[in-house]
C-alpha cells in the first residue's frame, strides 16, 4: 500500500475515532489522542465487526462485541481477552490532512511488530513476496526448514501425518507467521505440508539471515523471541493462559 | 456424521447425531467451541463450511447478520447433513477439567409461580443430577415451541437435582406465551447445559459487583448464594444493583434481605427504580436494602465511584442495559477481563 489520503484532521473528534473506507476497499479507523493521530484496521480481528462502533476513551480501544482491547498508541493487546494486536498503519499529517502509509509489509506481521525501524528495514530487504495459486505447495513434509513465511492475503492449509493428508487444522490470519521452525535449533525438517487454498500472497524470509539481523539488534531480537515462544505455547494448546 | 473442526491452533474431530446442532455436539465432547448466547442471536459461534452440507434450523436467526460470506453459518443453529469439515477463526482449547461439560438432558417443570404479573419462577426437576457453576445458564426447549431459550440458574448446589429459573414475559414471545398462558406444571422439557462463562468461584478472591436488569438478577442470585455458602463476604465486598421500572416490578426482596443478614455489611444491595422514587413503605419493609432512582447502570456508577479496586463485575439483562453498564465500567477504567456479562438477547 502506498500513501492514501483519508480525511481532514477536523473530522476526527478530540480523543475520538471515525472509520473510513478507502478506494482500495480497505476499512481504516482513525483515532485521535491528544496531538497525535493513529490509523488501524477498521474491522475487529476477532469477528470483523466495525471497531468504530466500540468504545474509545483516548487511550484504550474496546471492541463492543466481545470486549477485546488494544492500546491506541501501539495497537497491542490490553488485558487477557484479545488474542491478536491490531494492524497499524503509519500516519502522516500534512496541512491538516491525514494520510495513511504502509512502509513495510512486515510491520503487519505480529512477530515483528516490536522490532526497531532499522532492523525492520533490514528484514524488509530479506523478504521476498511470492504468489501461490489454489493448490500451490509452499513446502512438503521432510523439506529443509530454511525459510519462514508471513501470510499477506489468501488462505493456507497444513497437512500432517505420514502421507501428508490429514489436516493439521491451523487456520491462519493475515499477518500471521508460519514455518517458524526456520528460527529454531534442531528443527531441520518440515513436519507438515503447507499448501495454498486460494490465490495467496506470502512474504518469505530466510531463517538464518533473519536470525543474523536480529542478533545485531538484541533488543528487537529478544522481543521477537518472546513473541515466538508465546506463539509456540499457544499452538501446543497450552492452557496456562486462563 | 463426522465433524472436523480446524481452529487457529489445532484440529478436532467429533461425531453428531441427526439433527444435533454442531455447537452442542462439540461442547458435549468438551471442545471449547466459541459461543455466547448459544441460541442464534449473537453471531459468536460463526464458522466457515469447507466441505459437506449443513441444515440450518433457523434461517431467520438474528445472529446471521454477523455472517459475511455464503459459506459461513452459525454452529448453534446448524446440524450436519453429511460429514463436514469447518473452520473456526479463533483459538479453541479443550474445556478445562474443572469446568462442567454440558450435556443434553430432560426435566419436568415441578413448580411455576408468578412473582409479579410478568415474571414467573420455575423449578425444573432433572432426570439426572447436574453440576454447574454459579452464573451459568441452561438451554430449555418446551414442547411445541421452536428453538431453545437460554435461562440463567437462580439456585446453586453441588449435584443439583432441580434447577430454578426466573423468566420475564416477552409479549408475543414464543415461550412467554406458552409459559404465561398454559398450566405448565408437570410438563416435560428438553435441556442442554450448563453453559456460560460469566461464572463465579470463591477462589476468585476479588470484590464482586453485580449489575442486573429485570430477570438478569437470576444469575446474580446463584453467584450470591455460592458466595454466601463460602462465607465469601467476610473477606470481600459485594455490591449488587438490581434494576426494575417500579417497585411493583421488583421481586426477591425478602431473599435479598435474608442474604444481607447472612453476609453482613460487606454486602450492599441497591434496588434501582427507573420510573419512580421508592415509596417510604419500601424502606420500612426492607430496612437492609437501599433504594435509588434511575437506570441501573447510572445508579451503579454513582454508588461505585472510587470503589473499583480489585473488582470482578457480572452484568446481565437486556442488551442495551448491559452495553450501558459496560460503558460505565470502562469509563471507570476497569479492564475487560474483569467484566463478565450475559446479554439476554
Ligand atoms: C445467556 C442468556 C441467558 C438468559 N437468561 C434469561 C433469564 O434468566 N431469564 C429470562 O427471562 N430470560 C433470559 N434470557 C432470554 C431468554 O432466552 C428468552 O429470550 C426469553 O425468555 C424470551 O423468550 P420468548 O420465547 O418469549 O421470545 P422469542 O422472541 O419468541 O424468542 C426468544 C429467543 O428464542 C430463540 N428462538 C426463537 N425462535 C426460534 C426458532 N424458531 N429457532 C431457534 N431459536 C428460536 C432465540 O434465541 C430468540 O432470541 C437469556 C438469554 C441468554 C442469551
Ligand atoms: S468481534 Fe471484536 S471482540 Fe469479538
Ligand atoms: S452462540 Fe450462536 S449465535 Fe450466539
Amino acid at each position: 500500500m502506498s500513501k492514501i489520503r483519508i480525511c481532514n484532521t477536523a473530522e476526527i473528534p478530540s480523543n475520538g475515532m471515525k472509520e473510513y473506507d478507502t478506494e482500495g476497499g480497505l476499512k481504516v479507523l482513525i483515532a485521535n489522542a491528544g496531538d497525535t493521530y493513529y490509523a488501524y484496521q477498521g474491522l475487529c480481528p476477532h469477528q470483523e465487526v466495525c471497531l468504530a462502533e466500540g468504545y474509545y476513551d483516548g487511550a484504550v480501544l474496546t471492541c463492543h462485541q466481545h470486549l477485546w482491547q488494544w492500546d491506541i498508541t501501539t495497537g497491542k493487546e490490553v488485558g487477557t481477552l484479545a488474542e491478536v494486536p491490531l494492524e497499524k498503519y503509519e500516519v502522516q499529517v500534512e496541512d491538516g490532512e491525514i494520510f495513511v502509509v504502509q512502509s513495510s509489509a512486515l510491520k503487519a506481521a505480529q512477530l515483528f511488530m516490536d522490532v526497531s525501524d532499522d532492523t525492520l528495514q533490514r528484514l524488509d530487504l530479506l523478504a521476498r513476496r511470492e504468489k501461490y495459486g489454489s493448490g500451490g505447495v509452499l513446502y512438503n513434509i521432510g523439506d529443509p526448514t530454511d525459510d519462514l513465511y508471513i501470510l499477506e492475503s489468501g488462505r493456507v492449509e497444513f497437512l500432517i501425518g505420514r502421507d501428508g493428508t490429514s489436516p493439521a487444522g491451523f487456520v491462519l490470519r493475515k499477518g500471521e507467521v508460519f514455518g517458524w521452525a526456520a528460527l529454531l535449533e534442531n528443527q531441520e525438517r518440515r513436519i507438515a505440508k503447507a499448501t495454498s487454498l486460494e490465490d495467496s500472497v506470502l512474504l518469505r524470509l530466510n531463517g538464518e539471515a533473519t536470525l543474523k539481523a536480529l542478533e545485531s539488534d538484541p533488543v528487537s531480537g529478544y522481543l521477537v523471541m518472546r513473541k515466538l515462544s508465546t506463539l509456540i505455547t499457544r499452538h501446543l494448546g497450552s492452557q496456562g493462559e486462563k | 456424521m463426522k465433524i472436523q473442526v480446524n481452529a487457529r491452533n489445532r484440529a478436532y474431530q467429533f461425531e453428531t447425531t441427526e439433527g444435533e446442532k454442531i455447537l452442542y455436539a462439540g461442547l458435549s465432547e468438551a471442545i471449547g467451541l466459541p459461543y455466547e448466547c448459544a441460541s442464534g442471536t449473537c453471531g459468536t459461534c460463526k464458522a466457515r463450511l469447507v466441505s459437506g452440507e449443513v441444515i440450518d434450523g433457523w434461517p431467520e436467526a438474528p445472529g446471521r447478520k454477523y455472517l459475511k460470506d455464503d459459506d459461513e453459518f452459525l454452529m448453534c443453529q446448524c446440524a450436519a447433513k453429511t460429514d463436514v469439515s469447518i473452520e473456526v477463526a479463533s483459538f479453541v482449547q479443550p474445556i478445562e477439567a474443572d469446568v462442567c461439560v454440558p450435556a443434553a438432558m430432560k426435566g419436568v417443570i415441578s413448580s411455576a409461580r408468578l412473582l409479579t404479573p410478568d415474571v414467573i419462577h420455575l423449578q425444573v426437576r432433572l432426570n439426572q443430577p447436574m453440576e454447574f457453576d454459579a452464573g451459568q445458564f441452561m438451554l430449555v426447549q418446551a414442547p411445541g415451541v421452536a428453538g431453545y431459550r437460554g435461562w440463567s440458574m437462580v439456585n446453586h448446589q453441588r449435584e443439583a437435582e432441580s434447577l430454578e429459573f426466573i423468566v420475564k414475559k416477552k409479549p408475543g414471545g414464543g415461550i412467554s406465551e406458552w409459559l404465561f398462558n398454559t398450566d405448565c406444571e408437570g410438563v416435560e422439557v428438553d435441556l442442554f447445559g450448563p453453559l456460560g462463562q460469566a461464572t463465579f468461584y470463591p477462589s476468585l478472591a476479588k470484590n464482586v459487583l453485580c449489575i442486573a436488569g429485570g430477570s438478569g438478577i437470576a444469575g446474580m442470585l446463584s453467584i450470591l448464594s455460592r458466595a454466601a455458602q463460602n462465607d465469601y463476604f467476610s473477606q470481600y465486598k459485594g455490591d449488587v444493583f438490581f434494576g426494575v421500572q417500579t417497585l411493583k416490578d421488583a421481586f426477591f426482596l425478602d431473599e435479598f434481605s435474608k442474604l444481607r443478614t447472612l453476609c453482613g455489611d460487606n454486602l450492599n444491595v441497591v434496588i434501582a427504580l427507573s420510573k419512580e422514587e421508592a415509596p417510604a413503605s419500601a424502606l420500612n419493609d426492607h430496612p437492609q436494602l437501599k433504594f435509588d432512582t434511575g437506570y441501573v447502570h447510572d445508579v451503579a456508577g454513582r454508588h461505585m465511584q472510587g470503589g473499583y479496586q480489585n473488582v470482578r463485575a457480572y452484568l446481565a439483562g437486556p442488551p442495551p442495559m448491559v452495553d450501558a453498564a459496560i460503558r460505565v465500567l470502562l469509563q471507570a477504567r476497569m479492564t475487560t477481563d474483569n467484566i463478565c456479562y450475559d446479554k439476554f438477547s
